[in-house]
């Protein structure tokens, strides 16, 4: 297994707690086992959250009022967590809880 | 009656309980048109390609206002907008169904209002807020006006104190005082948040006569009108479930106050806004204590459940929905403007016991003669119980 290369992405106001920045580029480091999203919210949490974690993370997955798209897709149609991560996959998390 | 061994757990056919969520089936073509692929799933269950989504997302919106027929061609319509994803998915369903060429365009003219009410952050902040308010607001190309809370409170409702444009809005900078003291009397969070929705209700009807405007369009969507509608059963306002949580709000006899979200969720608008591109403004929000009012206490409970029981919300609406307005409607509340049922003759039990209170502490006067005495006592009682509240106005105004 190598590197892996993915553009992770935030908006409706997600983008707070990461910096303000709207896209990171990543490389997730080789390992193992396939990457699944559940390996990368724990990777996200280690390296792209600047505050407040409850406001993103839930259990081991997202808050409820965080959607999850991949590739433009909703997650919910690729088992969510468990999806496996492939090279050039783009990941946005939408926050529905900022504002209002 | 309750029984022992009543508990027909095997008799899950006639299942009384809500359905938990589902894993999805694998099938994997679009539920409308059975052909594209879907990129959404909606309720756990509907999945959808792209333009059925959109398509089925704007149909259902024309659908709930085309269906109670109350808005007419050049009728002005207040639109109450607030940041977030439901506001903005709002002015972009009536800016595109204004502009549709078809004989199925939106026809009435829509005046935006936002009153800035986020004294949780600070002035620089605010300011900076508002100006991207009005950046989205033009972005629509729609009329706007813009006031702050805290303006309308100090100077109440007239034409000086909305501006169409951010630059000329001069916040206070002590808003959160002001706010603060005009709900002083109250002496918790709940009743304050009741009776600030009350003042914020009030002040919108007002607007809307000011600007000429027959109706409001107001963003709540599904979950905001179900936690609503259980916090309004236990405030005591289970009377007025009907104009509170329904789709119309017609206690005015000129303005009418209408939901148009209110079959929405979040994640349905949430998708919507994503594929049109579009972006809503939004602020850092502070993570309030679930449990200091009953307001955020329903809203954790309904947003909790709905996540592992996706019928929840669907649920209390629909229940509500079969809640309408009593049929004794003489006297309307001073403060809330709600109607309420004709008292009858004879008190109540809540009267009763606040008449042998008031009784208890009246100075007994030996000049009259007991029949007298009777009639006074009487006559002061009715003369005291003169306002007229609701049952939780009145708990409110105490």
């Amino acid at each position: 297994m190598s590197n892996i290369h993915i553009t992770v992405e935030f908006g409706g106001g997600a983008e707070l707690l990461f910096d303000n920045k709207k896209a990171h580029p990543v490389t997730l480091p080789a390992k193992e086992k396939h990457w699944i999203i559940k390996d990368l919210l724990t990777w996200i949490k280690d390296n792209l959250l600047k505050e407040r974690p409850e406001l993103f993370l839930q259990d081991e997955s997202v808050r409820p009022g965080i959607l999850v798209l991949i590739n433009d897709t909703d997650w919910e149609l690729m088992d969510t967590v468990n999806y496996v991560i492939q090279e050039n996959d783009r990941i946005l998390f939408i926050s529905t809880l900022h504002g209002g | 009656m309750c029984n022992v061994g009543d508990d027909n757990f095997d008799d899950l056919e006639n299942s009384k309980y809500m359905p938990a969520k589902e894993k999805i089936s694998p099938f994997s073509k679009c539920n409308k048109c059975r052909e594209a692929t879907p990129i959404v799933v909606l309720r756990s269950k509907d999945k959808y390609c792209k333009e059925c989504f959109l398509s089925g997302t704007v149909h259902k919106f024309k659908a709930l206002l085309g269906k109670h027929k109350l808005i007419r061609p050049n009728d002005r319509v207040l639109v109450v907008h607030r940041c977030g994803h439901a506001g903005t998915a709002l002015l972009h369903f009536i800016r595109t169904g204004l502009d549709l060429g078809t004989h199925k365009k939106l026809r009435f003219e829509p005046v935006v209002l936002f009153v800035e009410d986020h004294s949780h952050l600070s002035l620089k902040e605010r300011q900076e807020l508002l100006k991207r308010v009005e950046h989205e607001i033009n972005y629509f190309k729609f009329t706007m006006h813009l006031t702050s809370l805290s303006h309308l409170i100090r100077k109440g409702v007239n034409s000086e104190v909305l501006k169409n444009c951010a630059e000329i809005l001069d916040l206070d900078d002590d808003s959160k005082s002001i706010i603060d003291n005009f709900v002083t009397k109250q002496t918790n969070t709940t009743n304050k948040t009741d009776f600030l929705n009350i003042a914020r209700h009030k002040f919108m009807v007002d607007i809307a006569k000011e600007l000429n405007c027959k109706f409001i369009f107001t963003p709540e969507i599904s979950s905001d009108v179900a936690s609503q509608l259980l916090t309004d059963v236990s405030l005591g306002r289970g009377s007025h479930i009907a104009l509170n949580t329904g789709f119309c709000d017609f206690r005015d006899d000129t303005v009418k106050i209408l939901r148009p979200l209110r079959l929405f969720d979040m994640k349905e608008l949430g998708f919507y806004n994503h594929l049109n591109s579009l972006n809503p403004v939004t602020y850092r929000i502070v993570i309030d204590n679930p449990y200091k009012s009953i307001q955020h206490l329903m809203r954790k409970f309904v947003n909790d459940l709905q996540v592992n029981y996706p019928a929840t919300v669907t649920t209390i609406l629909k229940t509500g929905d079969k809640l309408a307005l009593g049929s004794n409607k003489i006297r309307t509340c001073d403060l809330c403007n709600a109607p309420f049922e004709e008292e009858s003759a004879d008190l109540n039990s809540a009267e009763s016991t606040q008449f042998s209170h008031w009784v208890s502490t009246q100075a007994h006067n030996s000049s009259l003669t007991s029949q007298e005495r009777y009639i006074q006592t009487i006559e002061a009682f009715n003369n005291l119980t003169c306002d007229t509240y609701c049952f939780r106005c009145r708990q409110l105004m105490k």
